[in-house]
C-alpha cells in the first residue's frame, strides 16, 4: 500500500515535470518567433491541469514509469505515452534549434569570411623576404635621392610572407616614378627572412618540454595516490574507505576542471607563461593519472599478491614485490600516453596564458598573420601526429612485456 | 607424537553469506603428508587459505606449533606466515621477474622492509636461492623470465620460493590441477621429497585420487564444509569414494 502511494506520487512529479517542460518550451517557442507573452502562473496551472488529466485517463509517461496499467503497456505507437514521447523529443530539437541559432544559410554563404586563414593554411608562411641592406648600400652609392632612401630605410628587415606583398609595400612607400626606376632591383634582391620559423620552432619546443615537464612533475603524486585510490588494496575497514573515497573523489574534481580553467588561474598567480602552462597540465594530469593508475592496480592478478603475503612479508613488501612488477609497464604506457594528451592540451593552454606554441597562435591570429597562423597550425599538427604515432609503437611494446 | 596444527571448530562465513567452512577440528602431525580431497566448492581452499590468514576466518582456533595464529597481528603473523610455506594452482609467480628473483621474494618474511626498499640482495640469500633452484632442477632457468617457463616448471620455481622461506609446513592449494598428468606427477615427486627428507609437513588438496595414494600418508575429505572422511589413503574404497564425491561420480585413472 505505501509503495502504491509512492508510486503514484513518483508517477505525478513525472507527469507534472514533463508538462510543465513542454509548455516551457512551447512558450519559450512562441515567445521568441512571435512574441507571444503569458504569465508564468499560467503555465505553472495549465501543465497542473494536463498532468491531472493524463493522469486520470491511466495514460502517461509517470504511469508508465512507475504505475503501468493495461492501455501503458501497448506498443508505444499505439499509446498516448508513446506519442507524447515524440511530441516533446519534437519540441527539444526545435528549441534547441532556436538556442543555437542554426543558420544553414550563413553556413553557406559566408564562406568567403574563412578566405583569409583557409589561404594560410593552404600557403604557411614558411620562408618569409625583406629587403636587404646591402641593396640600399648599393642604392647609396648610386647617388640616390636622400629622401628615397629615408623612405626605404624604414621597411628594410621588415619581413613579409610573400614576394607580392614586399611589391605592394614598396608600391604603397614609393610613388610611381621612383617605383618605376628602384622597384625591380630591390625586389630582386630580396633576402630570406626565417624569423617566423625561428620563432615559431622555439615556441613549439616549449609546449613540448612544458607537456614533458607537467608529466614527471605529474607522476610521483600520482604514482603514490594511485595505490590509496585502489580498491583491492585499500583495506575495507573505515579508514581504508575513506582514504580511498577521499583521494576518488578529490581526483575527480580535478579531473572534472578542464586544464584551461587551471591555466587561468595559475597564469594570475604565477604570471602568463610556460610556467603557469606547466602547472595547469601537471595538476590535470595527476588527477588523470591516479585514476588510471589506480585502475590498473584494480586489473592486477591477484595471485602473486596472495602468494608474497603468503612468505611474510609486510604490506609494502608485497606492493613493491606482487604489485609494482606489474603495473610497471602499463604505468609507462599511459605516462607516455599522458605526455601526448599534454602536448595536445598545452596548445589549448597557451591560448589563456600558458605559454608556447598557443600563446603564439593566439598572438598571430590577433594581429590577422594568416599565413604565420597556418604555419603554426601546420608545426602543431606535425608534431601531434608524430607524437602520436611514437606512443603508439612504445605503448605495443610495452603492453606487450 | 606432538601436533603442528590444531584446528577447532573452525566456521567460515563469507561476506555473501556462503558457510563455507561448517566446524571443521583437524589435527595434523609433524612429518604428516595430509591429502584434502573434495569436491570444487567443498571448502578445500577456504581451510588452507584460513590457516595462513589468507582469508579471515569467522570462528574458532587454529594452534600452529603452539601459538594461536588466529590471535597474531602485525609482525607476529608475519613470524608465522614465514614457517608457512604455500603453493598455489596458478603458481602466482611474478612473472615479468626473473626466476631467481621469484625464489628470492620466498625470503622476504626474514627481511626488514626498510631493508628490501632498496632491492638489495643479501649474499647469502642468493646462494640459498641458487640451492633450491638446483635441487627442482632449474638452475639454468635463473635468469629467466618466469613467463617462458612451462608450467611444470613454474610451479617448480614456486616449490623453490616455498623452501626460501625453511618453512615447518607446506600448504598445496591444488598444485597440480592445471598441469598434465606426467607434470603432474612430477611436481608430486618433488613434494613428497621435501616431506621425506626435510621432515617438512605437507597440506596438500587434490583431485586425484591415484596421487593422493601414492604420495599421501593421510587422506581428510571434505564435502560442503564439513569432514567426512579421516583415514589412510588405502581405506579409500568405492563407498567412501562415492560418500565424497557423490553417487554419480566415477573414479577417473589419469595413466
Amino acid at each position: 500500500m505505501k509503495g502504491q502511494i509512492k508510486n503514484t506520487l513518483k508517477g505525478l512529479m513525472v507527469d507534472f515535470l514533463f508538462w510543465l517542460y513542454l509548455f516551457g518550451c512551447l512558450y519559450y517557442l512562441l515567445h521568441n518567433n512571435w512574441g507571444w507573452t503569458v504569465r508564468n502562473k499560467f503555465i505553472l496551472i495549465t501543465a497542473m491541469f494536463f498532468t491531472g488529466l493524463f493522469f486520470l485517463i491511466g495514460d502517461s509517461l509517470g504511469r508508465k514509469s512507475f504505475l503501468p496499467t493495461a492501455s501503458t503497456n501497448r506498443k508505444w505507437s499505439h499509446s498516448v505515452w508513446g506519442w507524447l514521447l515524440v511530441i516533446v523529443l519534437i519540441v527539444t530539437f526545435l528549441v534547441g534549434w532556436n538556442i543555437v541559432e542554426v543558420n544553414p544559410y550563413k553556413f553557406f554563404t559566408k564562406f568567403r569570411n574563412a578566405g583569409g586563414i583557409t589561404s594560410g593554411i593552404f600557403d604557411p608562411s614558411i620562408v618569409g623576404y625583406q629587403l636587404s641592406n646591402q641593396s640600399l648600400e648599393e642604392l647609396k652609392l648610386d647617388g640616390v635621392d636622400q629622401e628615397i632612401l629615408e623612405k626605404l630605410s624604414g621597411i628594410i628587415g621588415k619581413r613579409y610572407n610573400t614576394r607580392k606583398v614586399c611589391r605592394d609595400d614598396l608600391k604603397r612607400i614609393l610613388d610611381e616614378e621612383e617605383f618605376r626606376i628602384y622597384g625591380e632591383i630591390l625586389l630582386s634582391k630580396t633576402e630570406k627572412n626565417m624569423t617566423m620559423l625561428n620563432q615559431a620552432l622555439t615556441a613549439l619546443a616549449e609546449t613540448i618540454f612544458l607537456a614533458l615537464l607537467a608529466t614527471i612533475f605529474a607522476i610521483p603524486f600520482a604514482f603514490i595516490l594511485s595505490f590509496f585510490a585502489a580498491r583491492n588494496l585499500m583495506p575495507h575497514t573505515f579508514l581504508g574507505n575513506s582514504v580511498y573515497i577521499i583521494i576518488r573523489t578529490i581526483a575527480t574534481i580535478f579531473r572534472s576542471i578542464e586544464a584551461i580553467v587551471w591555466a587561468i588561474i595559475f597564469s594570475v598567480w604565477v604570471g602568463i607563461g610556460p610556467f603557469a602552462g606547466m602547472l595547469a597540465l601537471m595538476i590535470h594530469s595527476i588527477a588523470a593519472l591516479t585514476k588510471l593508475y589506480s585502475e590498473q592496480i584494480e586489473n592486477i592478478d591477484h595471485g602473486p599478491v596472495e602468494a608474497i603475503k603468503a612468505t611474510g612479508a609486510s604490506t609494502i613488501q608485497t606492493w613493491i614485490f606482487a604489485v609494482i612488477p606489474q603495473i610497471i609497464s602499463p604505468y609507462l604506457a599511459f605516462t607516455i600516453y599522458r605526455w601526448d594528451i599534454n602536448v595536445r592540451m598545452a596548445t589549448i593552454v597557451g591560448f589563456v596564458g600558458g605559454g608556447g606554441i598557443g600563446l603564439l597562435l593566439m598572438q598571430q591570429q590577433q594581429l590577422l598573420r594568416w599565413h604565420n597562423v597556418g604555419l603554426i597550425i601546420w608545426l602543431i599538427a606535425a608534431v601531434v601526429w608524430t607524437m602520436d604515432m611514437i606512443s603508439a609503437k612504445v605503448r605495443t611494446k610495452l603492453t606487450s612485456m | 607424537m606432538s601436533y603442528l596444527l590444531e584446528i577447532r571448530e573452525l566456521h567460515k562465513i563469507y561476506e555473501g553469506g556462503t558457510h563455507a567452512l561448517k566446524g571443521i577440528d583437524l589435527n595434523v602431525r609433524k612429518g604428516e603428508f595430509l591429502i584434502l580431497l573434495g569436491l570444487s566448492g567443498s571448502g578445500k581452499s577456504t581451510l588452507l587459505r584460513c590457516i595462513n590468514r589468507l582469508i579471515e576466518t569467522s570462528s574458532g582456533e587454529i594452534i600452529f606449533d603452539g601459538k594461536n595464529v588466529l590471535q597474531m597481528k602485525g609482525r607476529n603473523l608475519r613470524y608465522i606466515r614465514r614457517q608457512i610455506g604455500m603453493i598455489f594452482q596458478q603458481f602466482n609467480l611474478i612473472k615479468n621477474l626473473s626466476t631467481l628473483t621469484n625464489v628470492l621474494t620466498g625470503k622476504l618474511g626474514y627481511v626488514n622492509t626498510i631493508h628490501s626498499l632498496g632491492f638489495r640482495r643479501c649474499r647469502s640469500d642468493v646462494a640459498a636461492a641458487e640451492k633450491n633452484l638446483e635441487r627442482v632442477g632449474l638452475l639454468e632457468f635463473r635468469m629467466k623470465k618466469t613467463r617462458n617457463l612451462s608450467g611444470g616448471q613454474q610451479q617448480r620455481v614456486a616449490i623453490a620460493r616455498a623452501l626460501m622461506q625453511n618453512p615447518r609446513l607446506i600448504l598445496a592449494d591444488e598444485p597440480v590441477a592445471s598441469l598434465d598428468p606426467a607434470t603432474a606427477d612430477s611436481v608430486m615427486r618433488y613434494l613428497g621429497e621435501l616431506n621425506k627428507k626435510d621432515n617438512i609437513t605437507v597440506v596438500c588438496s587434490l583431485h586425484f585420487l591415484s596421487l593422493a595414494r601414492k604420495y599421501g600418508s593421510r587422506v581428510v575429505a571434505l564435502k560442503d564444509g564439513e569432514i567426512v572422511f579421516d583415514g589412510l589413503p588405502s581405506e579409500i574404497n568405492e563407498q567412501k569414494f562415492k560418500d565424497i564425491y557423490g553417487e554419480e561420480a566415477e573414479e577417473v585413472e589419469i595413466r
